[in-house]
């Protein structure tokens, strides 16, 4: 790429020599934008914060359940929970960028992984001998393996009276622990990387950043909502299928992972919301602020739908009476898939296929 | 008046060299991009991976080879492609590589290229002209078959197709999103502002009608000017930057460098007499002459009449979109083989449902569980694919049972319905696809679609 770019440069710079077009000229009515800009703002104020969050509550995390397991206590257990639960709302951020570091590991995988195999997590602690790296190991480590680890009905008990239990919990969240330190060093070796690719072949740091955007999004779509109330499954509901279901927190997770996705597309900065240069603006340069407009006002649609729940999404779907209030929370998430996914891709001229191919 | 002289001086004696250095040239061609392709382990990410594919219409009995063994025709093409190169077994290599590359390309829709099909025809039309008459090891081995001139057709086809590829993506063009609202370019070309310098150059509004006017002339007359041999040399300049600048902006593989090797057929005899020559004298190609070398066998009546069908099957191909009513970019009836060249920018988003007809009830469709990126991406703007896509899904989900803790329910001949909704050239998506219809009952065949939602503007 880097050499097409330098090909470019050479053969339209002799282009611009005989074009007499004033660079002062440009139209003022355009708002100003630049891929690189907003590639910079959102690797320095969405990403590299919400990854030192993470990093912070992981490693609290770590420090709090080494306090447990020393002094095992209901008030210890809390501590611990509280950074589960505040790293777990940070990945829904961290999340969206699975390119560079977070794809190297699989850390999206290992981490956010869902259903978890509550049957394995019990063989692999009776039997030990396990490796959680391994592959058939992904449904049984990450923050839903701990969702069930700390929450379940049986959890004090089975923390207090079972070494192996107790042990195989602090190998997950160790496990977790390694891997952001290593994704932390990874990305900041990236960084640079990503600032600087701004082209639009599919292997991009900027084609790769609006792919896995739409990507997370759609996940969210299907995962914490459609495949549990039964989207995949002729309208059977899989409540197994809910996200942090011990927990209970998947609706707060929801509207996180909804939030954060909003943020990124404004561009707007991780710890203090404050606003930046995003998907938002480079429509508005492009003359679409009406498709803009359309997907602010969806995503703040789909934010009051889930705010209308006043329970677990296991027990709305155990409830008869709200299954047209999920239906239709699930049809406006529908729906911003096509304004985010085609209309927003084709408005940035980006690939979506992510293989490099011959094209026409 | 091409057409003319074509018809009078099919068998009208000229030099082989251009033909002979054209074998070359495109045998070189052929086992670069071949090899380029297996490289790039497209052989397992488009032949292996897949799980269903997208077959053409009347050919779908073309299936991929199982597993690894879909590695053999690629293998058979890089092989038939340096044979061609060097002039051994030439015929044979010829039509092997046609009918490895044909026969790969006919798998899978998602995968068709304009430019794949070039290739195609091309290597069909290298099957038939003697390209091995001279400096070739077949030659070596069989000094009697050594020819100093070759038939006025067994270039002058070669130059045609070039001239039809040029032609029709030139006549593509004239339509109003290209010359009027500068669609495409308008998108691709604002892509690219964060190159140094030229970056502002490139999202300025002016120069996306520039390109857009300058790809249409160029297109509908590189080839007069080629053909001329005063305009030639400056032709050939501008085919150069044409197809450097499309490489450099858009990525579209070897493509460019096809036509910018390939247009060299339009170079003189004098040109390529003298390129073999220093070829010749590189590789100490013996300068005995046999005698019969001006001799060519009398002219066969059948070859007139297979060329003149030829020709018109190629002008007719193109032009078949005339024979459908409604937008042509939106309904795609006509639109491949056609050498609509990086013509439109079209994106979907295709939500497919399979309902049980019993219990109403509906299972919406994760497409990825069943296509690759590549296909889900091709399928969701194009009709046909839609529609095999459905009737696919139905007979994956015939007699599937879904359940859950309290119920289960056995799918029996399930509807398939699907929402699309399509970008074409920067305007807001439109519906394409209404729920309504259940694809399942509707013909696959080349007929008028009357279930596409009609374009609006």
């Amino acid at each position: 790429m880097l050499k097409k770019s330098i090909g470019l440069v050479l053969i339209l710079s002799a282009g611009l020599l005989f074009s007499c077009k004033d660079k002062k000229d440009k139209d003022d009515d355009v708002a100003d934008f630049n891929k690189a800009e907003m590639l910079e703002n959102v690797s320095a104020n969405i990403i590299l914060p919400a990854l030192n969050k993470f990093d912070v509550e992981v490693t609290a995390m770590k420090s709090s359940y080494a306090t447990f397991k020393a002094d095992q206590n209901v008030a210890n257990l809390e501590e611990v929970k509280a950074h589960w639960k505040s790293a777990y709302m940070t990945w829904q951020t961290l999340k969206i960028f699975d390119f560079g570091p977070i794809r190297t590991i699989g850390f999206k995988s290992a981490t956010g992984t869902y259903p978890i195999d509550t049957a394995k997590i019990h063989s692999n602690i009776d039997n030990g001998g396990y490796n959680l790296s391994a592959v058939v190991n992904l449904d049984a480590v990450g923050l839903n393996a701990l969702d069930y680890l700390l929450y379940n009905d049986n959890a004090m008990n089975q923390l207090q009276n079972d070494a192996d239990y107790a042990n195989y919990a602090e190998e997950v969240i160790q496990k977790l622990y390694d891997e952001t330190q290593s994704v932390v060093s990874g990305w900041s070796s990236y960084e640079s990387t990503f600032n600087a690719s701004t082209g639009t072949s599919s292997t991009s740091a900027f084609s790769e950043f609006v792919n896995e955007f739409n990507r997370d999004y759609e996940l969210a779509k299907t995962a914490k909502v459609g495949i549990p109330i039964g989207k995949a499954n002729l309208g059977l509901a899989n409540p197994e299928y809910v996200e942090a279901r011990y927990s209970g927190i998947s609706f707060e997770l929801l509207d996180e992972s909804i939030k954060a996705l909003k943020a990124t597309y404004n561009g707007n900065s991780f710890d203090s919301n404050a606003e930046g240069i995003g998907f938002s603006n480079y429509l508005v340069h492009l003359e679409k602020s009406s498709l803009d407009n359309t997907i602010n006002d969806k995503f703040g649609i789909i934010q009051n739908h889930i705010d209308g729940f006043s329970m677990t999404l296991e027990e709305a779907i155990n409830d008869p009476s709200k299954t047209d209030q999920l239906d239709d929370l699930y049809l406006h998430l529908q729906q911003q898939v096509v304004n985010i996914k085609t209309d927003m891709t084709a408005a940035f001229g980006v690939l979506i296929t992510y293989q490099d191919n011959d094209g026409d | 008046m091409i057409n003319q002289r074509y018809k009078l001086d099919f068998f009208k004696q000229k030099a082989i060299a251009p033909l002979v250095m054209f074998r070359i040239i495109f045998g070189a061609m052929l086992l670069f991009s071949s090899v380029r392709f297996i490289a790039k382990g497209w052989v397992n990410t488009q032949y292996i991976e897949p799980q269903f594919y997208f077959g053409y219409l009347g050919f779908e009995w073309i299936k991929p080879l199982p597993g690894n063994l879909m590695y053999i025709p690629f293998v058979l093409m890089v092989l038939a492609a340096l044979f061609i190169l060097l002039g051994f077994m030439y015929r044979y290599s010829a039509f092997v590589f046609f009918i490895c590359f044909t026969y790969v390309e006919l798998i899978d829709k998602s995968n068709y290229l304009n430019h794949y099909y070039f290739l195609s025809l091309m290597s069909f039309l290298m099957v038939l002209v003697p390209a091995n008459r001279d400096f070739s090891i077949d030659a070596k081995l069989f000094p009697k078959i050594r020819r100093e001139v070759t038939y006025a057709w067994h270039t002058g086809i070669l130059k045609f197709q070039l001239a039809v590829v040029y032609i029709f993506a030139g006549i593509a063009k004239i339509n109003s999103d290209w010359l009027f609202e500068a669609q495409p370019l308008k998108i691709w070309l604002q892509a690219h502002h964060n190159v140094p310098f030229v970056g502002s150059l490139l999202q300025e509004e002016w120069t996306a009608y520039f390109f857009s006017w300058m790809g249409c002339v160029y297109d509908l007359f590189i080839v007069f000017f080629l053909l001329n041999k005063k305009t030639r040399p400056i032709a050939y300049l501008a085919v150069i930057f044409f197809h450097v600048i499309t490489w450099l902006l858009f990525p579209i593989g070897v493509f460019p460098w096809v036509m910018i090797f390939s247009t060299t057929i339009f170079f003189g005899t004098k040109f390529h007499q003298q390129l073999l020559n220093g070829l010749k004298s590189l590789f100490k190609w013996s300068k005995k002459i046999p005698e019969k070398v001006k001799n060519m066998p009398s002219p066969k009546p059948y070859v007139r009449y297979g060329l003149i069908i030829y020709i018109a099957f190629q002008i007719l191909v193109p032009l078949r979109f005339l024979a459908y009513p409604g937008n042509l970019y939106w309904n795609e009836e006509g639109f491949r083989f056609s050498w609509r060249v990086m013509l439109m920018h079209k994106e979907g988003n295709a939500t497919f449902y399979v309902t049980d007809k019993s219990t109403g009830r509906t299972i919406e469709v994760d497409n990825t569980d069943f296509l690759t990126v590549r296909q889900e991406d091709q399928m969701a703007t194009q009709p046909d694919m839609i529609l095999q896509f459905a009737k696919m899904l139905k007979e994956e989900y015939d007699g599937k049972t879904f359940s859950n803790h309290k119920q289960s329910i056995t799918l029996h001949d399930p509807a398939v319905h699907a929402e699309v909704f399509v970008t074409l050239n920067g305007r807001s998506s439109q519906l394409f696809i209404d729920k309504k219809h259940d694809l399942t009952t509707l013909p696959y065949n080349l007929k008028h679609r009357e279930w596409i939602v009609p374009f609006e503007k």
